[in-house]
């Protein structure tokens, strides 16, 4: 009996393996593809975008603290890729606004003032 | 540790369904804070520490209230049906991300990753300082990318306030048109 426990225990208490990170990562990003391709309004595409982001950015940091040869530097690109991601989000909320103003509308099948 | 991972993954992945199929906006922004606090809880079990906070920091607190910002600028009350925030292709959009998805999974995990073992992260926070500053050995060409960074962030500012400045005359509550 202790030994069965002792085995409950160490099930639960093991280390998950590195596919596990990049599972998870691969689906969050596919949800974000998934959302990006259907959702008509340029702010829940906006958050899509950084769930892939952030995606990628699991990745990156569960190569680093798995791979012996990676040093580590997985977590320092990733604290570049928030820096940039965040002056995405920054540029891209003011180009929505600057749309909104002038369209009326952030529906992104009806903005289609470029199309050639 | 796999019990906190299946939970994390559980409220990641929920999260992030619930931020592409809610019907109401501001839903979605709140969705995607907890899939950004489900991303913190991985880091933290991957040993990068500082890191997590500062996910908590920019993703959970500073994204998620500048996307609401955006929604109570841009969005009219929620909408009734789905056919209203969703276009045509999606079951499409669900084939082509379905099919992204395994593919990556499937190319991640077949992939035989040689010597994989937890543990090799910077977990000192003057470890991770040290490689971002480019200190460390190996880790040189940091000092071009934060300085190429802080650039970057300062012309963002620039850039967002010229984009959304708004002129004399011009926008909605001038009062000249509607």
């Amino acid at each position: 009996m202790p030994l069965q426990v002792q085995q409950l225990i160490d099930a639960l208490t093991a280390t998950p393996p590195l596919e596990g990170y990049l599972v998870v990562g691969a689906l969050m990003f596919a949800i974000g593809v998934w959302g990006v391709l259907i959702r008509r309004n340029a702010v829940v595409v906006f958050m899509c975008v950084e769930l892939m982001i952030n995606a990628v950015n699991l990745t990156l940091v569960a190569f680093a603290d798995y791979l012996p040869n990676a040093g580590g530097l997985g977590v320092s690109y990733a604290v570049l890729v928030i820096a940039i991601a965040a002056a995405e989000v920054a540029v891209g909320l003011a180009i929505v606004l600057a749309v909104f103003r002038t369209r009326r509308t952030v529906n992104v099948d009806e903005i289609t003032s470029m199309r050639g | 540790m796999i019990v906190a991972f299946f939970f994390l993954t559980g409220m990641t992945l929920v999260s992030a369904l619930g931020v592409v199929i809610s019907r109401n906006v501001v839903h979605s922004a709140l969705f995607m804070s907890g899939s950004f606090l489900g991303i913190a809880g991985f880091y933290v079990m991957l040993n990068a520490p500082a890191l997590a906070a500062f996910q908590v920091l920019i993703y959970v607190g500073a994204v998620t209230v500048l996307m609401l910002f955006g929604i109570m600028f841009t969005q009219r009350p929620q909408a009734r049906r789905y056919r209203t925030i969703i276009n045509r292709q999606f079951w499409a959009g669900l084939l082509v991300a379905t099919g992204v998805g395994l593919f990556l999974a499937y190319v991640l995990s077949a992939e035989d990753w040689v010597g994989a073992e937890a543990g090799n992260g910077p977990r000192q926070v003057a470890a991770l300082g040290r490689d971002l500053l480019g200190v460390s050995s190996g880790a040189e060409i940091f000092t071009l990318l934060f300085e190429v960074a802080s650039v970057l962030l300062l012309v963002a500012i620039v850039g967002a306030i010229v984009i959304s400045h708004r002129k004399a005359g011009e926008g909605l509550d001038t009062g000249v048109e509607e």
